[in-house]
């Protein structure tokens, strides 16, 4: 209740414009943060885990709260994974101490100021706030009840397992904000609320001991407190997690792991395995990171030529293997053929077919991902089947192929801005390999954008990502697909506005990463809730 | 391995086969509209030190009348012995300064006559029976009137239920002195000691007790999924209503799934009457789960169980150690034996009531883990934990008297109740007492449905002549 009376004072004093702040519906923790949060929570235990259900993703995002609804499989994976972490967490004296930062337990009266300290610790950990006292009566009565079917040790591992179990861990649960009487308004989000934001988002994890305490100095209820804390937080190691997730939903670079990339025709490579593909994401990620470790912008990764090659790696980049076998080394890939993500194996070869590369698909994969436009579907009798060479007409290149099928007048309109874009990536081949000829002809990259604020003459996939730079779509995109991460719900309407400011300060910092997750995070609609009837309903 | 098929394992597969339709059979019988009141009598052995259980309340002096609400108190105010029972502290009730009246008046006619005047003795004869003693030449004396559990019985037993259960142990190393129940005067009641003769004289059946095959700890741990469930369960129940209604429903459809994941592990945690029963956990806290199991399907309303006194080893003291040497030198001063004061000895009693109290909470976490009516069986209980002695020293003054559990809204719970000691004790040389330990077993007579106003003696006489009434229920302790 103290906490409520708080609430109430702020949302009287604080005369926000009620229209910049969204929803904040229930969210569960995402397979990410979930197994992120067991990492942190417990850095000495190693489990395998059993296989979660897949999130769902929505729009790309495996965090969107419309598609968290529980299921009978996710309840026992969570009791599964529960039990397996509660009992190697207590697998021996050591570890109890550990986790409890008890002595003893040996006598009753020190066995109950540890349960007493076990379930206040470790309670706030995991629920990410101090328990109240009614939680940890409930925790109590149960750590000393099973301590008394099992033994002490036992009974801790048991309320680990209820606490893993328990919603105050597996959601987020924010203070409640409807009250009878209680004035229309906002009020900044509950200071351990806001650290659950923050960390979440920033990490993808559970907030560490310096948030939590500035939670419980009643701080990150200011602009000024939040940014201290988020720029601290994306100092942190842990922020790599959120920035090569991100990327990797927003422009689905994860599709190269779909079963029909295990697999490459001769003609496109003939050292293909199944494990290359791995290996193709795993250059993404190193060079995401490491992009924003060094630089944090958007131009950056658009345009940047290092990379971290294993032996398969350079094969397909056509660079010097590094020294060791298996190992990962630092490189820069040749001018004339790469820069930046779109230009790399992950998105070209995640784009292609086994046989071929698809021009449109690359297209609508840019124009869906990076331009938040939606592609028209083909009309209902549209040939989807790959072009194939037509031997009466003598070699032509996968270029020509696309261009004939997709000339008739129902195909034209929109494949004029998909191909537009696609054709100019045919030098990368299905294994995101750098070809200039193909059947004996010289692949032309020359190409031109439609539809877009960028349109014009470009050629190639260098010149293309250096025009994506100057483009307003791509950064009111990116601010957009931010949000949504953000937020785990899409924007509503009387967002689009924060959206257009976020834009305008994106493009303002020259695409700088870290500014954008700034504004995100002391926005109104990130730090501050609804307080009345109409609080937390989803849209 | 679920409940059934842990069953078994053990050897207790014509019970385990059985148990659907018992579960029907009992869930009929639990069934009724009205919960019926209960009563426990917890018995320990010996006393505990005050220092480990009295609560202060700062500076109100020690001999004042003091009626404190517990609900406000923080766990670290609760005295050390009772902080296991803080999180039922709603449904507690403290009561200190009563005094064995009954108990000191014996002691004196024993003097006077030549009777048996051995503290033990006398006390384990009066604590049920607030009666006089039964003497025989020679030998120790025994109880001399029926005792309250054996009265409940009689007017609270009916067909198909039993009137009674008296579970526990000989808690002494003195022979000969252990019933605290008595059919009579001189007859004690029947008790049993093995908690798998207990369950099988429950269930109708006697089952051989298998020989060495108690659960692994791994078994005893998974067998406690659907508890850890039940848990888990309650906690989306105590969250769902704080959200908004898109989360509320999220967080009720969460617990559905969580709910037949219990069930689908054997008979779920929270089920009102389950008739399996695994022996996990040490004597006592087999027999709490018995006690649970009999009024969860209503096979009786009345249960004395007599804790055994523990190995040292079982509290966390040294094997050569033992809990009759600790007593005697757990108080500084005030009685001849407590001039051997050690404080390692007053720091083991007070871990032994500690011991004692986990136990006692394990049984109050299974009486309210059953929902019934518009509670929990805890609330329809009354659980009174009484010691044999008032200390470890042997008095039979400011006794140790908890009661938890709401008696069916008859307790006036949620207090710490400190009677004043002003009436001369019937033993010459003796401190001040506080009102009458009989008076507390009149408010438990009434809690449990009887008009009576008196149970054992009506009346002593203090060593200077006063009449002390032992009439009348304390007005405190009931609503």
């Amino acid at each position: 209740m103290k906490r409520l009376a708080w609430l109430l004072v702020a949302a009287v004093a604080c005369g926000d414009n009620i229209a910049a702040v969204g929803p904040a519906p229930l969210r569960r923790l995402s397979n990410l943060e979930y197994r992120y949060a067991l990492t942190d929570l417990f850095p000495t235990v190693a489990v395998e885990l059993p296989p979660l259900p897949a999130d769902t993703a929505v729009a790309g995002f495996e965090n969107e709260v419309q598609a968290q609804q529980p299921s009978d499989l996710r309840i026992a994976r969570v009791e599964a994974v529960a039990n397996l972490y509660a009992s190697a967490a207590t697998k021996d004296d050591a570890a109890v101490r550990l986790l409890t930062g008890c002595a003893s337990w040996a006598t009753p009266s020190e066995a109950a100021a540890c349960s007493a300290q076990f379930v206040r610790t470790v309670g706030a950990r995991l629920f990410r706030r101090p328990l109240t006292a009614e939680e940890e009566d409930r925790f109590l009565r149960k750590l000393t009840a099973w301590a008394m079917s099992v033994d002490f040790p036992g009974a801790v591992q048991l309320s680990l397992s209820a606490m893993l179990q328990s919603p105050q861990f597996l959601y987020r649960p924010e203070p409640p904000l409807v009250l009878d009487g209680t004035p229309s308004g906002t009020a900044p989000v509950e200071p351990y609320a806001m650290a659950s934001r923050l960390s979440f988002f920033l990490w993808e994890s559970v907030p560490d001991d310096e948030l939590l305490a500035a939670a419980a100095r009643g701080e990150l209820q200011t602009v000024a407190s939040i940014r201290e804390q988020a720029t601290r937080m994306l100092a942190d190691p842990r922020a790599a997690r959120l920035i090569w997730d991100f990327h990797r939903q927003w422009l689905a670079l994860d599709r190269i792991l779909n079963d029909e990339h295990d697999y490459r025709t001769p003609a496109i490579d003939e050292a293909w395995t199944a494990d290359t593909k791995t290996s193709v994401l795993q250059e993404s990620q190193l060079f995401v990171e490491h992009s924003f470790l060094r630089v944090g912008t958007l131009a950056d990764l658009l345009t940047s030529r290092s990379a971290w090659v294993n032996a398969e790696m350079a094969r397909i980049y056509g660079v010097p293997a590094p020294a060791t076998a298996d190992a990962w080394a630092e490189t820069v890939l040749p001018a004339e053929q790469r820069a930046g993500l779109l230009t790399r194996a992950a998105f070209l070869a995640g784009t292609s077919h086994r046989g071929g590369t698809s021009p449109p698909v690359r297209g609508s994969a840019i124009l869906l991902r990076m331009m938040c436009r939606l592609p028209a579907p083909p009309p209902p009798d549209a040939d989807l089947s790959m072009p194939v060479q037509d031997p009466r007409i003598g070699p032509q290149t996968n270029r020509q192929l696309f261009e004939d099928r997709t000339s008739t007048p129902a195909c034209r309109e929109c494949h004029r801005a998909l191909n537009g874009i696609g054709f100019g990536f045919e030098n990368y081949n299905a294994a995101g390999r750098f070809v200039t000829q193909e059947h004996g002809l010289t692949i032309d990259v020359a190409s031109r954008l439609f539809g877009t604020d960028i349109d014009g003459a470009f050629a190639g996939g260098i010149e293309f990502s250096a025009a994506l730079q100057r483009s307003r779509e791509v950064y009111h995109c990116a601010s957009q697909q931010w949000l949504r991460y953000a937020l785990g719900r899409a924007a509503t309407d009387d967002e689009a506005s924060l959206i257009g400011d976020l834009t305008d300060q994106f493009m303002a910092s020259k695409g700088d990463i870290r500014q954008l997750l700034l504004a995100i995070v002391t926005s109104n609609t990130f730090r501050m809730r609804i307080v009345g009837s109409t609080a937390g309903v989803a849209p | 391995m679920n409940r059934r098929q842990l069953l078994k394992a053990l050897g207790l597969g014509a019970l385990a086969s059985m148990a659907p339709v018992q579960v029907r059979r009992f869930l009929a019988a639990a069934g009724n509209a009205t919960p019926p009141t209960r009563i426990v009598f917890f018995v320990t052995a010996h006393g505990h030190t005050p220092k480990s259980w009295n609560m202060p309340f700062g500076n109100v002096p020690p001999d004042q009348f003091l009626d404190r609400p517990l609900l406000p108190m923080a766990r670290g105010e609760f005295s050390e012995m009772l902080r296991p029972l803080h999180p039922y502290r709603d449904r507690l009730l403290v009561t200190e300064g009563l005094a064995n009246v009954v108990n000191l008046h014996n002691i004196a006619e024993a003097m006077r006559t030549g009777g048996d005047i051995n503290n033990h003795s006398i006390a384990v004869a009066g604590l049920l029976t607030g009666n006089v003693v039964q003497q025989n030449v020679g030998v120790p004396c025994t109880g001399g009137a029926r005792s309250i559990d054996q009265e409940l019985a009689i007017r609270t037993g009916a067909p198909g239920r039993f009137g009674s259960r008296v579970y526990g142990f000989d808690y002494s190393a003195v022979a000969g002195v252990s019933p605290f129940s008595f059919l009579g005067p001189g007859q004690a009641a029947p008790k049993v000691a093995d908690p798998l003769v207990a369950f099988s004289d429950l269930m109708g059946l006697y089952v051989p007790p298998p020989t060495g095959e108690t659960p692994s700890r791994e078994q005893v741990l998974n067998g406690l999924r659907p508890s850890v469930l039940d848990a888990v369960a309650r906690e989306y129940d105590f969250l769902a209503p704080q959200l908004d209604a898109a989360g509320k429903q999220r967080l009720e459809q969460h617990r559905d799934f969580v709910r037949n994941l219990e069930l689908s592990l054997g008979v779920g945690a929270s089920a009102t009457c389950d008739p399996s029963f695994v022996p996990a956990g040490d004597r006592i806290t087999q027999f709490m789960d018995i006690i649970k199991l009999a009024f969860a399907c209503d096979l009786t309303r009345v249960v004395t169980f007599v804790a055994p006194v523990p190995e040292c080893t079982e509290f966390g003291y040294p094997a050569d150690a033992t809990v009759h040497r600790y007593a005697h030198r757990s108080i500084a001063g005030g009685s001849t034996c407590g001039a051997n004061y050690e404080p390692e000895a007053e720091r083991a009693m007070a871990d032994l009531g500690v011991w004692y109290a986990n136990h006692f909470a394990y049984l109050l976490e299974q009486l309210d883990s059953v929902v019934e009516g518009n509670g929990t069986m805890l609330d329809h209980t009354a659980v009174v934990w009484l010691t044999e002695l008032a200390t470890p020293t042997h008095y039979h003054h400011d006794a140790f008297a908890v009661i938890a559990g709401g008696g069916n809204g008859k307790l006036n719970t949620g207090r710490y109740v400190r009677y004043p000691r002003t009436d001369g004790s019937p033993l010459a040389g003796y401190a001040n007492v506080g009102p009458a330990h009989n008076r507390l077993l009149v408010s438990l007579m009434q809690v449990m449905g009887q008009a009576d106003n008196s149970f054992g003696l009506s009346s002593v006489r203090s060593a200077n002549g006063n009449l002390i009434s032992l009439q009348g229920a304390l007005p405190e302790l009931l609503r």
